[in-house]
């Protein structure tokens, strides 16, 4: 297959971004969705609440966790074979789930198996995004990532009718039945060779010279400040609003507002980062800095005007930051390296997010108020956008370095197989 | 005690009077928040019958007629336990309150005892006070006043009513599933389960076997676990709450599915992700054959312009031609 010099920002790259989409809609839609079968759980197995949602904890880790084993595979064998593999997986721990007699089984089988599917599908697919496109990769990943938004809305309804007319054993054989469709989505993920692919390596050469990059690695630490804080909101902002006096349905309608300008925000912040020239994480800090900045604003806000106010445009910053946050990885790692990059960065973020609300929820339990919590949450925030100052070419105002640090041009003349030399001889 | 020609409060005769003076410190014992507007002298009650049940609580109601009132006025009450009963109706007209008619009903059975009536100023108050200790005492108790139209009171007396109706609960061949029934801020002194089909009642789980499982962790809820369901377990199941007073009743309805019933469905979406995949797979296949098949016919060509320099004769272009003529010399 013939290298090729540059990303084709088009072409078969558009239905890479459909079936990102629809690989985000089935990974976090039904992780978020998930919430409707847990009231399902605690009746059947009679267990207390604590404890069933341990499931859906353990399917995020594992995904988490498990995302440096997508992108090496990915790496070693192409994102096509193992993103399919992967959502057979995710389809097999539901299926099971739906013949579990314990919670345990539902532990193992959702969680460690569908968690391990899950794992070995999201990554590799936005890794695969980032090398299919250069000048309109933010926004390929904004639109991409809509997905998770979309589908939050339309499975938590689509959910409670499956239970409806199933009962919870029907009903994850049918999600099951909808994950399947991961293995489609990765039919989807046609192979590419770029110039820089052999240069780079098989994926431990990877990964050891990841852990030596400074730059990934600054980024990677940025990156779990800002992963620590900035969906506090989501997990708190109800308990919060209940503290201000507001009633459950006007609390819980104002989170579905945040979510609605989630996805608005990721995609013109996709747009722009494309559009604006110059290193993209300028653009992150800045829509880092202004989620920390609303978050700090939180506890002082108290008239129902200006929260609403704020949670539109915190759904909108916090969806923003999160097209460009991939963007940065290919700027500075190269797009050669990006599934082991996008792997490691994954793994080590997802300690941020786990220790994020559990650490809000103590300030809280400490001080009596959520203002702690935000403010620390915006601090933190704050604390990522300072770090990403120090990437490379931060304040540099000329062309834009999508390119990786190591362009082998070289490659190509000596790589492309000719038949004709084998005809001369005739 | 029926209606009085004239309305100038009763005339009852001495003797119980006098009885009542010395019961009354007894019978003031009012738990219901709502004492009649009207003062009234005691009631000519059986003096075993206040002594018997002095322990119980006194509720009382009270109900606003006029003669305008087009509807008859309903009152609803809920009663757990035997009580002493006081009930009340008021009644204002414009007219003479002497030509009114004032008469108690239990149901349709006009009540001949133990009503007490009272007139002050336009208003005319009537109060009839008794005991409920069994269901047959419960029911709807109706005060009337009779003028040119007869105006109505009614008051209804029920146990306790349990949830609303649920709706049907799908579990799966071989599975178990609990059924629940709870009474708000109520404690019947037993629950009984039964199951039907059509109209006949059937006990269930009496006695205890393995299939069912009968237990309730409080005394205002039951559980009935059935087991190892089958697809003749599917109907409508009823639990009754039973009170002192009266019974209460729920129903709950069971679907029993099996498993093919979403495998179906399950199986049809699978096989629609396998269509899917091939077509993918195929349409790039295609694509890729398709390009290579055009490289190839290129080579070809080429292969066979350069077999021609070789094979005299053979004229395909002009410059191979001329280059033919130069070395084949």
């Amino acid at each position: 297959m013939a290298l090729r010099a540059e990303p084709p920002d088009g072409g078969w790259g558009w239905m890479v971004v459909l079936s990102a989409f629809f690989q985000s809609a089935l990974v976090f839609g039904v992780l978020r969705s998930f919430g409707v079968f847990f009231v399902e759980f605690v009746a059947a197995f009679e267990e207390p609440a604590a404890r069933v949602s341990w499931i859906a904890s353990i399917g995020i880790a594992v995904q988490q966790f498990g995302s440096p084993v997508g992108s090496a595979l990915s790496t070693k064998f192409g994102p096509r074979p193992v993103v399919m593999a992967g959502g057979i997986l995710a389809a097999l721990g539901m299926l099971l789930a739906a013949f579990a007699t314990s919670l345990t089984h539902l532990y193992l089988s959702i969680g460690l198996l569908s968690g391990s599917g899950w794992a070995l599908t999201f990554t590799p697919t936005l890794a695969c995004l980032s090398r299919y496109f250069s000048r309109r990769r933010s926004l390929a990943t904004g639109l991409a990532l809509t997905g998770v938004g979309l589908s939050s809305f339309a499975f938590a309804p689509l959910f409670q009718w499956l239970l409806s007319q199933y009962a919870w054993r029907g009903a994850l054989l049918l999600v099951s039945a909808l994950s399947l469709h991961l293995v489609a989505c990765g039919a989807l993920l046609r192979p590419l060779s770029l110039a820089e692919d052999p240069v780079v390596g098989g994926p431990g050469a990877q990964l050891a010279s990841l852990l030596r990059h400074g730059p990934f690695l600054r980024y990677t630490v940025a990156l779990t400040l800002i992963n620590t804080a900035y969906f506090i909101p989501y997990v708190h902002l109800v308990a919060h609003l209940r503290d201000l006096d507001w009633d459950p349905l006007p609390a819980a309608f104002l989170l579905s507002v945040a979510a609605i300008s989630d996805p608005v925000g990721r995609v013109a912040s996709g747009w722009l980062g494309d559009a604006v020239p110059g290193p993209v994480a300028r653009l992150l800090m800045l829509w880092t800095t202004l989620t920390g900045v609303i978050l700090a604003l939180y506890p002082v806000a108290q008239a129902p005007t200006a929260l609403v106010a704020l949670t539109v445009a915190y759904g909108f910053t916090s969806g923003a930051l999160t097209p460009v946050a991939f963007s940065v990885l290919p700027e500075l790692v190269g797009t050669g390296k990006i599934y082991c990059g996008l792997g490691l960065v994954q793994m080590v973020e997802s300690i941020g997010g786990l220790l994020g609300a559990p650490l809000s929820g103590y300030l809280r339990d400490v001080t009596g108020t959520y203002t702690a919590s935000f403010v620390v949450a915006g601090a933190f925030l704050l604390a990522g956008s300072g770090v990403l100052i120090t990437l490379p070419h931060f304040f540099c105002f000329s062309a834009p370095t999508s390119k990786p640090q190591d362009p082998v041009t070289e490659a190509l003349d000596t790589k492309v197989p000719l038949p004709r030399e084998g005809l001369g001889e005739d | 005690m029926r209606s009085l020609p004239s309305l100038r409060g009763p005339r009852p005769p001495p003797l119980p009077l006098l009885l009542l003076c010395l019961l009354a410190p007894v019978r003031r014992s009012s738990e219901d928040g709502r004492t009649p507007a009207a003062p009234f002298t005691s009631l000519p009650v059986r003096e075993e019958m206040m002594a018997k049940y002095s322990n119980l609580s006194l509720k009382s109601h009270n109900i606003s007629l006029t003669e305008h009132s087009n509807m008859p006025v309903e009152k609803n009450i809920t009663l757990e336990r035997p009580s002493n009963i006081e009930l009340t109706c008021q009644f204002t007209t414009s007219g003479d309150l002497n030509s009114v008619n004032v008469t108690w009903r239990k149901g349709d059975e006009l009540l001949e005892n133990n009503y007490l009536i009272n007139a002050t100023g336009s208003i005319l108050y009537t109060q009839y006070m008794f005991t409920i200790v069994n269901s047959e005492q419960m029911g709807s108790y109706s005060c009337f006043f009779e003028e040119k139209k007869e105006q109505r009171g009614t008051f209804n007396f029920k146990v306790p009513e349990l949830h609303e109706k649920k709706k049907p609960l799908i579990t799966y061949v071989g599975d178990s599933v609990v059924l629940m029934c709870k009474c708000q801020g109520c404690f019947p002194l037993n629950w009984t389960w039964y199951s039907s089909n059509g109209s006949v009642q059937v006990p269930v789980g009496v006695p205890m076997n393995n299939k069912y499982v009968i237990n309730g962790k409080n005394a205002n809820e039951t559980r009935l676990k059935i087991m190892q369901l089958s697809e003749e377990d599917q109907g409508s199941y009823w639990c009754h709450a039973i009170f002192q007073l009266g019974e209460s009743e729920e129903h709950i309805e069971i679907v029993v599915l099996s498993y093919w019933v979403p495998l179906k469905a399950f199986l049809a979406i699978a096989a629609e992700v396998v269509l899917l995949v091939a077509i993918i797979l195929l349409c790039e296949m295609y694509t890729q054959k398709k390009k290579k098949h055009s490289d190839d016919g290129k080579e070809f060509e080429q292969i066979e312009q350069l077999k021609s320099d070789d094979s005299n004769g053979i004229e395909n272009n002009a410059p191979r031609h001329r280059k033919n003529e130069s070395v084949g010399q």
